[in-house]
């Protein structure tokens, strides 16, 4: 599962708090998106070098 | 519980005692002074300049650090990076809130070597983000008026790698700002390196 962590400032307490079900489902459909969208960018063409004067 | 110390409006001074260690003072049965074996703790108003470091935490997992149970009478936070990296290249993003975080309406920008990019969810505080490099840097965030707050950073990497990203901002909350969230844009990159603390102050 993702988590965040969580200070309080006052107390001083650190808290690893898991993400809910609700949480983990919209951060696996992010990941998604971004990996399709990863995917659909075209790779850069290399440039070849002119050499000119 | 706690040794208390209550100036009341009907009955004068009321004092109740324990063994905790702990003392409050009180203004007609509402707590403002608690001093504990941990420090001193303000509740309501406070008039001095008093700079209070939070606790400084490791960010090498999850998504975002938040620091929470910000006091009421704080007006300026000072949110500082040292060796931090995540897992990806998303823009590092800090936000703020009062209840909860804040995700919309934010203005401003940041800007560096590698461009400009515009704050909408939170204040953006690095781009141009290399994904082996540390970052380091200071951002801070004053309470303007009301319950408007103004952003300014500088944030960059410890090596000429990439440029570094200087930052200004600003957003108006429902309430009084009580959280800091450090997070990136995309929300979905993880801390794998270095750590983050914040200063508060009045």
């Amino acid at each position: 599962m993702t988590h965040r962590i969580v200070v309080d400032v006052q107390t001083g307490e650190v808290t690893q708090v898991e993400y809910t079900a609700e949480e983990q489902a919209a951060y696996d459909a992010a990941v998604a998106a971004q990996a399709e969208a990863s995917a659909e960018t075209p790779a850069e063409t290399p440039v070849e070098p002119t050499n000119e004067v | 519980m706690s040794v208390t110390l209550n100036a009341s409006t009907s009955s004068g001074l009321v004092q109740t005692a324990d063994t905790s260690g702990t003392i409050e003072l009180q203004s007609n049965g509402t707590t403002r002074l608690t001093v504990a074996s941990t420090g001193v703790t303000i509740g309501g108003t406070f008039g001095g300049s008093v700079i209070t470091s939070g606790t400084a935490v490791a960010s090498t997992s999850g998504t975002s650090i938040d620091f929470t149970s910000i006091p009421s009478w704080v007006k300026k936070i000072t949110v500082m990076y040292s060796g931090v990296s995540t897992s990806g290249t998303s823009n590092y993003l800090v936000q703020v809130g009062s209840g909860s975080v804040t995700t919309s309406g934010y203005t401003g920008q940041t800007n560096s070597g590698g461009g400009i990019s515009a704050n909408s969810a939170g204040f953006i505080v690095c781009n141009n983000i290399g994904s082996a490099s540390l970052y380091v840097g200071s951002v801070t965030i004053l309470l303007f008026n009301s319950n408007t707050y103004v952003e300014s950073g500088l944030v960059g990497p410890t090596t000429s790698a990439a440029s570094m990203a200087t930052s200004v901002g600003a957003v108006t909350l429902g309430g009084v700002l009580d959280r800091v969230r450090v997070t990136t844009v995309n929300g979905t990159d993880t801390f794998d390196a270095g750590s983050i603390n914040i200063l508060y102050e009045g």
